[in-house]
């Protein structure tokens, strides 16, 4: 009886929370400023079908705030971000675009995070190389500007609204290793080898009892 | 039954001497008076047959000693009797075994104790569960890791959903065929085979570079799941049929434990190796190391360790002539011929099949939808694996109270009812959209599922006597193919979100489980009917020998078959202690020496 009550209670608690929490965090990506921020991703090599290698290639960034962005002296952060173009996010539910900012899985891997200095009014760029993390797929390059509460503001991306253009791809590194490999075979061989030892051994040890 | 082995015993051994003393009485004396040693001799059998009548030996008023007022005093020195708590029982062959726990006429084991290890019965319950633990770690060692690995490996949901129907496709077949190699092996090496040859697969995970290496390599880990019948069948050949359920129960569920633990284990290992410098994509390659080094180890201590019966081991008493064969060809189709053994298969299929579905998909799924850190949604998914622990003896415990209550109607209903809440929480877990609620859901979700197993395997041993083995084998088959197609028709694709899968899932197995309507026994009846009406066959006799061709009978093969439908009477309920026939003891199971 006890446990049925605090089951019930539990379940009340839990399903007010649940109500509480929807309420903070509908931040939409459709309320961000566009295009505040200029920015370019050029790879370290380019040219038709180039694929870059995670890890060893570089890309570099360069931004500016545009002169058609109005929440500039909100910007405190710059998040640089790359996102997965949409054919890497086919059958890929763990990467889908959502509109609310919590929610959204299209952009999960951090470039780089700055804060903004509002006297420089030039573009800047810096460096990047691949993390050998990064999974294989199309990318492209978007900046959020956050304000002092941590909110996304503004943003800006390398590539058109669409999506289409201005698309890199990248291949992971595969994560194999000459000595994993060979560590594997090792054991497995001991493993089998092992069994069938112990079952020789003791089938030979039985036919000896039996002619005794 | 003890005084009836005893019984047997004596006269065998005393008729040829009761003979030679009637004839030289007749020849000496030439009178139908008995002699002396006649006296002492019958004396000596009727002390034996009363005082074992009573489960503590010598109990006051059942000795005939003294009845001829002219014997010497000595009891009836059954060999061992005075050697103390071990020997309740007489041996036939080997005078000098002692056994740490009571053992009854065939040495296995009448009592349960978890704590020891002793030889060869709890070591052998010890070896048997854990090989089937870390098997269970094997299997779904890579679900926790999947958030890294379809990163790596580059995956599309399709490709996860198929390794893990792949992953639990491969037992389908070696749990078919794993009654037949501790027939041929033993248990000890059914089980060492399964884990030394599966190592290799748990190693070549260092192998994998894409989608269609993964699937191949789940699959040939999924082999090792047979470790499930090899564990049953040891535990069976250990331990006495009164006891059976619980420790088949206690075995079953602390090696389910396996999938929760690995969802623990998996992100931690591959947590510390990262920490040791390795890049992710290395690191879960490194971690797969871990599961392959259990299973090598283990395979090494069942052949050292582990006895396949508890006179010895197989080979040696093969050769001594003691352990008899059934015909498999006979086994198998008295198991095709039953219905019921389809019924279970399903069953098991949305019960443990529906456990095995969660094992591959919860981890991702929390991790997905509620934005936590691998760690933290690898506690998750392993609280769900870990209930087994309690979950699954739980279940088996309750069909049994139902059993002495409403006999095998009770078991029927008592299955039917955790069954069901198991999919309703699953539909609420597939609902839920706030981490609390989903988590409460899943536990509930866990224990109603966890526990349908176990009653399950309650309603097993009385579905058939001499196939018993076999029907075992083939109902834990219907779990990896209820866990295959449930994976295969909500998991795999795009089609369906994961959380509306688990809800649908739910549904489906709800709908499943309303097979056990059609689960019928002529002696005792369903969920909603009595037993039949006809007075022969709703004799638990005439269910059980009807496995049994005339010829057979005549040779007495079904002696067996006999004794389990006297002891299985207790499936009546309360009616079958009003009808003041045996008092209710669960019935022997499992002697996989007729498999």
């Amino acid at each position: 009886m006890a446990i049925k009550k605090l089951l019930f209670a539990s379940l009340l608690i839990c399903s007010m929370i649940q109500s509480s929490h929807g309420a903070t965090k509908e931040r939409l990506f459709t309320d961000l400023e566009k295009g505040s921020l200029e920015i370019t991703a050029t790879p370290s090599r380019t040219g038709e079908g180039v694929v870059l290698a995670a890890g060893i290639d570089k890309l570099s960034i360069t931004w500016k705030v545009s002169s058609t962005a109005t929440k500039e002296p909100e910007f405190k952060t710059i998040k640089v971000k790359l996102c997965y173009a949409p054919v890497s996010q086919v059958d890929r539910p763990w990467r889908k675009t959502h509109n609310e900012l919590f929610k959204d899985k299209s952009c999960p891997h951090k470039i780089s995070s700055f804060s903004y200095d509002p006297t420089v009014k030039t573009a800047q760029s810096f460096d990047y190389t691949l993390e050998r993390d990064i999974p294989t797929g199309t990318y492209y390059v978007r900046a959020y500007a956050v304000d002092a509460i941590d909110h996304e503001v503004a943003f800006g991306q390398s590539t058109n609204e669409a999506k289409t253009t201005n698309l890199f791809s990248v291949q992971a590194i595969s994560g194999r290793h000459k000595s994993l490999d060979i560590a594997s075979v090792c054991f497995s061989v001991f493993s089998v080898v092992a069994l069938v030892v112990f079952f020789v051994n003791e089938k030979r040890k039985a036919k000896i009892e039996q002619s005794r | 039954m003890r005084h009836f082995q005893r019984y047997i015993y004596a006269t065998k051994n005393y008729s040829e001497n009761l003979k030679e003393l009637r004839a030289k009485r007749l020849e000496k004396n030439k009178t139908h008076v008995l002699s002396q040693e006649e006296r002492v001799f019958f004396s000596r059998l009727l002390g034996t047959i009363m005082a074992h009548h009573n489960e503590d030996e010598g109990s006051v008023g059942t000795s005939m000693h003294g009845v001829t007022a002219r014997e010497q005093v000595f009891s009836f020195s059954v060999q061992g009797e005075d050697d103390g708590p071990s020997s309740h029982t007489v041996r036939f062959d080997d005078p000098t075994a002692k056994f740490a726990l009571p053992v009854d006429s065939e040495h296995r084991a009448t009592a349960f104790k978890p704590f020891s290890f002793a030889k060869p019965h709890m070591r052998a319950f010890h070896l048997g569960w854990i090989s089937f633990f870390t098997c269970f770690i094997s299997t779904f060692a890579a679900a926790p890791l999947v958030p890294i690995i379809r990163d790596n490996l580059d995956l599309t949901k399709s490709d996860i959903g198929n390794a893990g129907v792949a992953s639990v496709s491969g037992a389908i077949f070696s749990r078919l065929a794993m009654g037949a190699v501790c027939d041929l092996l033993g248990a000890r090496y059914g089980t060492a085979f399964l884990l030394m040859l599966s190592a290799p697969t748990v190693f070549s995970m260092s192998f994998v570079s894409d989608a269609g290496g993964y699937l191949s390599v789940r699959f040939m880990i999924g082999f090792c799941l047979a470790t499930f019948v090899s564990c049953q069948y040891w535990t069976s050949v250990m331990f006495n049929g009164k006891i059976i359920g619980l420790v088949n129960g206690c075995a079953g569920g602390w090696g389910d434990m396996g999938g929760g633990v690995t969802q623990l284990l998996m992100p931690m290992v591959f947590h510390v190796i990262k920490l040791a410098g390795a890049t992710p994509f290395t690191a879960w390659r490194i971690a797969f190391f871990i599961p392959g080094f259990l299973q090598v180890i283990m395979g090494i201590l069942v052949l050292t360790l582990g006895q396949d019966l508890p006179d010895g081991n197989l080979s040696t008493l093969q050769k001594r002539g003691e352990v008899s064969k059934d015909k498999f060809t006979k086994v198998f189709w008295y198991a095709v011929l039953n219905y019921r053994t389809y019924v279970l298969f399903l069953l098991y299929g949305f019960s443990m099949g529906i456990e095995m579905t969660i094992n591959n998909v919860i981890s991702e799924y929390f991790f997905d939808r509620f934005q936590l850190e691998l760690h933290t949604a690898g506690m998750i998914a392993a609280s769900f694996g870990m209930a087994n622990f309690f979950a699954r003896p739980l279940g088996g415990y309750a069909s049994d109270i139902s059993a002495r209550f409403f006999g095998m109607r009770g078991r029927l209903w008592t299955l039917w009812i955790l069954q069901t809440s198991g999919g309703i929480f699953c539909v609420w877990l597939g609902r839920a959209t706030s981490l609390p609620i989903a988590i409460l859901s899943m536990m509930l979700f866990s224990v109603g599922v966890q526990a349908a197993c176990g009653a399950i395997f309650g309603i097993v041993p009385f579905v058939s006597r001499r196939s018993l083995g076999l029907i075992s084998g083939l109902t834990g088959a219907g779990g990896n193919f209820g866990s295959g197609l449930t994976q295969l028709i909500f998991f795999s694709s795009s089609k369906f979100h994961t959380a509306d899968g688990l809800s649908l899932m739910g549904i489906m197995g709800m709908i499943f489980t309303l097979l056990v309507a059609f689960i019928h026994f002529p002696q005792w009846g369903s969920m909603f009917f009595g037993p039949t009406s006809d007075e022969k066959k709703s004799k638990e006799e005439h269910y059980y020998a009807a496995e049994w061709t005339e010829e057979e009978k005549r040779q007495g093969l079904h002696e067996g078959s006999l004794k389990f439908a006297e002891n299985s009477r207790s499936e009546r309920g309360r009616k079958a202690a009003s009808d003041g026939s045996s008092p209710s003891t669960p019935p022997e199971n499992g002697n996989p020496a007729h498999v």
